[in-house]
């Protein structure tokens, strides 16, 4: 390697060897500086540890919000149905059909034409009625007709001429079996519901025969 | 060396082959493969990308249709008539259901006031996935039955929106508000207004992961746009006591239907409008067909002598006559056709046109009338409003009839009385409430403001229009006169006075045209119009701040009531 550098100089006048010995190159040494690698590391590492841990916290905080978005979303409209739920039935209480039903309940009545005072020279202007409660306008309107399914024709059935006759007439021991379970039923029976109860078979029984 | 060779060749040359055709074979299997992707890629792209799209998208996307809420339907305080109400349907899988549908129908019946045959039917429908349960139930009660059931442990039941339309007055102006079906609105202003009312669904596209959405995800939102409310000028109150004392006349008469309305005089604004016989808006299926109309618009009917105040007052007007006029009146009169004749028998008596009114004199109005220049009655009874729809915004109104009266001199006669041409109850309230406002006509409205009914046409208070018809003092003679018709000592109809004010009013009696054989059938429509307070009704009464009123009230009589007017 040195070579080449021996055989220029050789050949250069005298007058240029101070500028040649100056500007000549010398291979230095090559001077690794070797940074510290330890802290670049961390800190890479922390940077992305910190991004990674931070995007995880961003989006858990995210899906806990929409969580609470739909939790509270649920909420919401559960209270506004319940708001409206309460405002119908406040329509429904102020309705003037239910006021007037109610007031008349307690009694009170159409008010009679009033009297009117004049207060600059005390007159009275009209006559005071008091209110007639015969006059009161219907507010219920009457029930409906029943239809004639609902609302048969009464029967008469003519009773028994007397007993005697009713027992010979009905040959079998059917039915004085079932007299005799009637009478002793509604008669010494004691409690309310025996009582009842045997009333009731009593009735039945002859109208399934 | 020669069968030691050929075994070294063999491997080498005939298994592998040579590198170059290794490589083709290579090649050819990779561009085989290469196409197949290629082709795949063209049939996704290409050929229908859009629905693979939107396959992708479906897988945790959500869509949810934003329901507009309905307008409400208001009173002029701002009462509901009809408002709406959050409201579930609960629906049911029966193949989920069946198993369990006696205990599950038990605990709907009861939690939901259900018929429990029919849920338990409609639980063990078989072939079936969905069925209703119950339509219209709050939401609050649909939510707390359903979690309720889901804690029990049934399964398959479950709700979904469907909003409730609610009359919380049931009755009470129902004839003009109309009701809903299950999704179009069937009647009255709710059918008249819908565009209006019903506003624009929205709609919502989200991206949800375990019934959350997913923050970040895709997300788009088209808000719904509520209906806007419809104010009408009913009074709730007044409404609901015109339509008690009209139903209970109408029982008390055993007639078979009336109508009252009652107009504020100066505004023209209609502060009730009562039908009878008339339906809950809530059941609407319960009622009769006929009785879910608006029967003070849609019924034409003849006004009877209450017209006679229109051809009185227009008489008056044109200085014809005065209050003073005295009038010979036969018992009978003989006109082209057939003799007029009065309510009352009577020979030859002497009546001023006060007491035309006041006694109700056919014969009187027609003579009175016969100073009429030719169709001069008829253009006054145009000008009062008669034979025109009053266009309030309620649907299928009648114009009614005022015919022309080139049509022979009976006609006229007959008109001059109030037969032969046909009105509205509206109409009638109008024409009568010119008298109460001084001889202006304001046109009637029901709707506060302005609205457009679907149709296009815009109605309200904004568009009140008024016009003179009679002069002043004609009006006030008029008054006067009818002031009469209510004095106990000489009119006709002391019942209609009102103790503390000033009430003048004409009643009416008119023949009526049955529907079956388009005659006269025995049958009479009674009516009544007037107003109150008489003195100075343009002004707000000295003592009393109530607003003056007219009211016309027709009811439609099966027999001739009393021998009135």
């Amino acid at each position: 390697m040195s070579s080449p550098a021996v055989q220029f100089r050789s050949r250069m006048p005298r007058i240029a060897e101070a500028a040649v010995e100056r500007a000549r190159l010398t291979v230095v040494p090559r001077r690794r500086v070797r940074a510290a690698r330890v802290p670049f590391v961390t800190l890479v590492s922390l940077v992305l540890l910190g991004g990674v841990i931070g995007l995880l916290l961003f989006n858990t905080s995210m899906q806990q919000a929409s969580f609470a978005t739909t939790s509270l979303e649920g909420q919401a409209s559960t209270l506004s149905a319940r708001e409206q739920t309460l405002r119908m039935e406040l329509d429904v209480l102020r309705n003037p059909q239910h006021v007037a039903e109610q007031a008349r309940r307690m009694g009170m009545v159409t008010a009679g034409s009033p009297a009117f005072l004049k207060l600059s020279d005390g007159k009275i202007l009209g006559t005071a009625t008091p209110p007639d409660p015969t006059q009161n306008v219907r507010i219920v309107p009457p029930a409906p007709a029943k239809p004639p399914v609902l609302n048969p024709a009464p029967t008469y059935v003519d009773p028994p001429a007397d007993p005697s006759g009713h027992s010979s007439g009905h040959s079998s021991g059917h039915s004085s079996g079932q007299a005799s379970g009637l009478v002793p039923g509604a008669s010494s029976d004691g409690a309310g519901h025996g009582d009842g109860t045997k009333n009731h078979t009593g009735h039945n029984n002859p109208t399934s025969n | 060396m020669r069968p030691t060779r050929p075994p070294q060749r063999r491997p080498r040359g005939s298994l592998r082959g040579s590198a170059r055709i290794r490589l083709r074979v290579g090649f050819l299997i990779i561009a085989m493969v290469l196409s197949v992707f290629a082709g795949r890629l063209v049939q996704l792209q290409g050929i229908d990308p859009n629905s693979y799209a939107a396959m992708a998208a479906a897988e945790g996307m959500v869509q949810v249709s934003l329901q507009a809420e309905r307008g409400d339907i208001l009173d002029r305080n701002g009462k509901p008539l009809a408002d709406s109400v959050d409201g579930m349907m609960v629906v049911a899988d029966p193949l989920m259901t069946s198993d369990k549908a006696p205990e599950l129908a038990k605990f709907l019946a009861t939690r939901l006031d259900l018929d429990y045959f029919s849920t338990l039917k409609l639980l063990r429908t078989s072939g079936s996935r969905f069925e209703y349960i119950a339509r219209r139930v709050p939401a609050t009660k649909a939510t707390d039955a359903v979690d309720a059931a889901e804690r029990k442990g049934f399964t398959g039941i479950a709700t979904r929106p469907d909003p409730i339309r609610d009359y919380p007055a049931g009755d009470v102006a129902a004839n003009l508000v109309g009701f809903m079906g299950t999704d179009a609105p069937l009647a009255g202003l709710e059918r008249t207004f819908q565009t209006q009312l019903a506003g624009h669904d929205g709609s919502s596209r989200y991206e949800v992961g375990g019934g959350n959405r997913i923050p970040l995800g895709e997300s788009t939102i088209k808000p719904a746009v509520n209906g806007t409310d419809l104010h009408t000028t009913i009074d709730l109150d007044l409404q609901w006591y015109t339509q008690r004392v009209l139903s209970q006349t109408i029982e008390d008469s055993n007639a078979e239907s009336g109508m009252a309305v009652v107009m504020d005089t100066r505004t023209g604004e209609i502060l009730a409008d009562a039908d009878a016989p008339t339906f809950d808006a809530n059941h609407p299926l319960e009622a009769p067909d006929d009785a879910r109309g608006a029967r003070s618009l849609s019924d034409a009917y003849e006004p009877g002598s209450v017209e006679k105040v229109l051809t009185l007052s227009s008489l008056i007007n044109e200085g014809k006559v005065t209050p003073r006029t005295r009038l010979s009146v036969p018992g009978e009169l003989d006109r082209e056709d057939r003799p007029i004749h009065d309510w009352f028998p009577h020979g030859l008596i002497h009546l001023t046109l006060a007491g035309v009114i006041a006694k109700s004199s056919n014969i009187g109005t027609v003579l009175a009338a016969d100073k009429f220049a030719p169709g001069q009655l008829r253009s006054y009874l145009t000008r009062f409003g008669l034979g025109q729809r009053t266009d309030i915004g309620v649907r299928g109104e009648s114009p009614a009839s005022c015919r022309p009266t080139a049509s022979g001199h009976q006609v006229q006669d007959r008109i001059a009385f109030g037969q032969s041409l046909s009105v509205n109850a509206v109409q009638m309230a109008a024409a009568v409430n010119t008298i109460a406002n001084g001889g202006v006509r304001v046109s009637p409205s029901l709707i506060e403001g302005s609205a457009t009914t679907d149709n296009g046409v815009t109605v309200g208070t904004d568009t009140t229009t008024t016009h003179r018809v009679v002069s002043e003092k004609a009006a006030r003679d008029m008054a006067h006169m009818m002031e009469r018709v209510i004095d106990p000592d000489v009119g006709v109809a002391p019942a209609a006075a009102v103790p503390g004010y000033r009430v003048a009013g004409k009643t009416g009696t008119a023949q009526r045209v049955g529907t079956a054989c388009g005659c006269y059938d025995g049958t009479f429509t009674v009516s009544f119009a007037g107003f109150a307070p008489a003195d100075n009704p343009a002004s707000p009464s000295t003592w009393s701040s109530r607003t003056p009123a007219t009211a016309a009230v027709a009811v439609r009589s099966r027999a001739r009531p009393s021998p009135r007017s």
